[in-house]
C-alpha cells in the first residue's frame, strides 16, 4: 500500500569491542581485543496500514530505535526485508526521503544559528516543494503549533517546547506519507504535549499519514495509538491492540472493602488473593491468570463479606505496559 | 534530482553570519589588525635591506597581506552555529543529513561553497581597499590576473577537500580538535601564509612539495607577485589540478565509508 510499512524477519546484529577493566586490561584490549555479538533486532515482523498510528514500545535499549533506523534507511539490516511507502529504504535512501519524515527526541534537524523560518525555507528548497504549497502548509501547522508566535527567533533562543513542535512542523514540511517520530515529546510540559497530540492526530486522521511513534509516556500511546507493537531484547513481544494488551497484562486491579465487622475473618476467594489486611480495612488482588474481571471480584466481594464500603483500582496503562515488560522478560530469561 | 533547488542550501552559513552582527564586527576588527600588523612586520623586516630571498620589500608585503586576505576565505565560525560535522557527530543530529533527498556529500559540498563565496566578498572588499590605499601592488598583466585566479579557485578547491578529510575524520575519531589544530597550523605553515614558503631551508620545501598545503594559497599567491614566473604557471596548475582529483577520490571513498559509521556514532 502507498503509504504503509511493511517489517519482514528485520534482524540487525551490532560487533563490538568488549573493554576489559583496568588498566591491564585495557592494554589487553588494545593488543587482543575480544569481539562481542550483539543482536539489537531479531526477526521482527509487523505490519503498520495506510493513516494508522503505532506505538513502538520496549524498555531502554529494547531496540525500538535501531528498527525506526533501519526503517529510515540510515541503518542496513544484517537480515530480513522491510518496504516504506513500497521503498526498500536503505537500498534507495534518496527516494525514501521524500516519502517520510522524522523526529529523533531532542535532536533538531533546524539550524540553530538561524531563524525558524529560514530554516523551514531551507528544507523547502531541498524538499522542493512549490512555494506556495509550503506557505500553505506552514498556515495549517500553524494553526494548531502556534509556530508564528516564534517562528522569526533563531532556533537557539527557542525553548525545548517551542523547538519541538518547529521540528515536528519540519518532518511534515514536505508532506511525506510516512512520520516517524523516536520519543517527540521527551521532557516537554503538559500543555505543548496536548497540543503536539492533537497535531498528530490531525495528521493521521485528517491527512491520513502513517505513523510509528515511540515513547515511553502511556498517556500519549492511551491518547494517540489504537495499536501497540512491544519489543523486549530485540524480539517482538506482542502485536495488539490496547483492549487485547489491557486483557493480557491488565489484571493488576484491587478492590478495596471496609468489613461492617472487623473481627470478620477473612479467606481467598477463586482466583482472587487477600493482599493486606488493617483492622476492617481489607484489598483483595488477582490470583494468577485464572483471576475474574475487576467487576466479578467486586461482586464475589460483595456477596460473601458484608461491607460498609467499597472501592476499585483499575490499572492505568502504565501499570499495564510494567506487568507486560516484567512478562516479557521473564519470557525472554 | 534535489540539486535543482536544493544548492540554495549554500545560503545556510552566510545567512547565520549575517544573523549575528557581532560575529561580522568581530571579523573587521581582526582583518584590519592582521593586514595592519602583517604590513608593519614585513616593512620593518625590510627596514635595512632592499631584496631578501628574491624578494622586494613590496612583493613581500603584498604576498603577506593577500595571505591575510585568503585565510579569510574559509574562516567562519561554524562551531558557535553548531554546525560543524564534530558537532553533529556528538548531538546525533547527523542523522538528518542521511534523511534528506539531497545526499551528505552534495549537502556539505554546497554549505562549503556558500561559505567560500561569503569569505570571497570578504576578501575582495579587503583587496580592493588594500590596493586602493597602495598596501598592496596590483598584478603584472592581465595574463598574470587571470593565471591568479585560476590557480586560487584550483587552491581553495584544494583547501575544501583537505578539510572535508579532517571533518570524515570524526566518523571515526568522534573528535578531530587535535587534527583541526594541527591542520591549521600546518595549513599556515605549509602554504606560506606565516612566511612565504621561500623562506624555509630545501628540506622544508622537499617535505612541503609532496603535501598539499602549498597548493592551496603558496602557489596562486607566488603566482600573483612574480614570484612563479608565468612560463611556470602551466605545471603548477597541473599540479593543483592534480591534488584536486587525488583528494575528490580519497573523499568520496570515505563519504561512502562513513555512511556505515552514522548509526554507532550518535545517530
Amino acid at each position: 500500500m502507498i503509504g504503509s510499512i511493511e517489517v519482514r524477519g528485520l534482524s540487525r546484529t551490532f560487533h563490538t569491542t568488549v573493554r576489559r577493566p583496568g588498566f591491564t586490561g585495557a592494554l589487553r584490549s588494545l593488543v587482543n581485543p575480544e569481539r562481542a555479538v550483539k543482536h539489537a533486532v531479531s526477526d521482527i515482523t509487523f505490519d503498520v496500514s495506510q493513516g494508522e498510528l503505532l506505538a513502538l514500545l520496549g524498555p531502554n535499549g529494547a531496540g525500538k530505535s535501531t528498527t525506526i533506523k533501519m526503517l529510515t534507511g540510515i541503518l542496513t539490516p544484517t537480515s530480513g526485508e522491510a518496504r516504506v511507502a513500497g521503498v526498500v529504504p536503505y537500498r534507495e535512501r534518496e527516494r525514501n526521503a521524500r516519502n517520510i519524515g522524522a523526529v529523533f527526541g531532542q535532536r533538531t534537524q533546524l539550524w540553530w544559528d538561524l531563524p525558524v523560518r529560514e530554516s523551514f525555507a531551507i528544507l523547502r528548497d531541498i524538499y522542493e516543494v512549490p512555494r506556495a504549497e509550503h506557505a500553505a502548509r506552514l498556515r495549517e501547522f500553524d494553526d494548531i503549533l502556534e509556530l508564528s508566535t516564534f517562528w522569526d527567533t533563531r532556533v537557539r533562543h527557542l525553548s525545548l517546547g517551542q523547538r519541538v513542535r518547529c521540528d515536528l512542523a519540519a518532518a511534515l514540511l514536505h508532506d511525506p506519507m510516512v512520520v516517524f517520530l523516536d520519543e517527540p515529546t521527551i521532557g516537554m510540559d503538559v500543555v505543548v504535549k496536548e497540543q503536539v497530540r492533537e497535531f498528530l492526530r490531525h495528521q493521521v486522521e485528517e491527512r491520513g499519514r502513517t505513523v510509528l511513534l515511540t515513547t515511553h509516556d502511556m498517556t500519549e500511546v492511551e491518547r494517540l495509538a489504537e495499536r501497540v507493537v512491544l519489543i523486549n531484547h530485540g524480539r517482538l513481544v506482542l502485536d495488539g491492540t490496547l483492549d487485547e494488551i489491557r486483557r493480557r497484562f491488565g489484571s493488576t486491579w484491587q478492590v478495596r472493602a471496609t468489613l461492617a465487622d472487623p473481627h470478620t475473618p477473612v479467606g481467598p476467594l477463586p482466583g482472587i488473593v487477600l493482599v493486606r489486611r488493617d483492622g476492617p480495612q481489607v484489598v483483595f488482588g488477582p490470583d494468577g491468570p485464572a483471576a475474574p474481571t475487576v467487576h466479578t471480584a467486586l461482586k464475589l466481594v460483595i456477596e460473601r463479606y458484608e461491607v460498609t464500603g467499597v472501592a476499585v483500582d483499575e490499572a492505568d496503562l502504565e501499570d499495564v505496559m510494567r506487568a507486560a515488560y516484567v512478562h516479557a522478560n521473564a519470557e525472554a530469561v | 534530482m534535489a540539486t535543482l533547488h536544493g544548492w540554495r542550501a549554500a545560503r545556510v552559513t552566510p545567512l547565520g553570519e549575517l544573523y549575528t552582527p557581532p560575529r561580522i564586527t568581530a571579523a573587521v576588527l581582526r582583518l584590519t589588525v592582521q593586514i595592519v600588523l602583517v604590513a608593519s612586520l614585513w616593512h620593518g623586516l625590510y627596514a635595512h635591506t632592499g631584496t631578501t630571498a628574491g624578494l622586494t620589500r613590496d612583493q613581500a608585503v603584498t604576498y603577506a597581506v593577500l595571505a591575510v586576505l585568503a585565510s579569510r576565505l574559509r574562516e567562519l565560525d561554524q562551531y558557535a552555529a553548531r554546525d560543524t560535522v564534530v558537532q553533529h557527530l556528538h548531538y546525533g543530529t547527523i542523522v538528518y543529513w542521511y534523511l534528506r533527498p539531497l545526499p551528505p556529500h552534495r549537502y556539505y559540498a554546497l554549505r562549503a561553497l556558500g561559505e567560500q563565496l561569503y569569505g570571497f566578498a570578504w576578501a575582495l572588499t579587503g583587496y580592493v581597499i588594500c590596493l586602493a590605499a597602495g598596501v598592496v601592488e596590483p598584478p603584472g598583466s592581465a595574463a598574470v590576473t587571470g593565471v591568479f585566479a585560476l590557480s586560487l579557485l584550483l587552491g581553495q578547491w584544494v583547501l575544501y577537500y583537505v578539510m572535508l578529510l579532517i571533518d570524515q575524520l570524526c566518523f571515526w575519531t568522534l573528535r578531530n580538535d587535535a587534527a583541526i589544530m594541527i591542520l591549521i597550523f600546518a595549513q599556515n605553515l605549509l602554504s606560506g601564509v606565516y612566511a612565504p614558503l621561500w623562506f624555509f631551508p630545501d628540506w622544508f620545501l622537499t617535505l612541503s612539495a609532496f603535501l598539499p598545503f602549498q597548493a592551496t594559497l603558496s602557489v596562486p599567491l607566488s603566482l600573483y607577485v612574480g614570484r612563479i614566473p608565468l612560463s611556470d604557471a602551466g605545471a603548477q596548475l597541473a599540479l593543483q589540478a592534480a591534488w584536486v582529483v587525488a583528494l575528490s577520490l580519497v573523499t568520496r571513498f570515505l563519504w561512502r565509508r562513513a555512511a556505515r559509521r552514522v548509526v554507532s556514532q550518535g545517530g
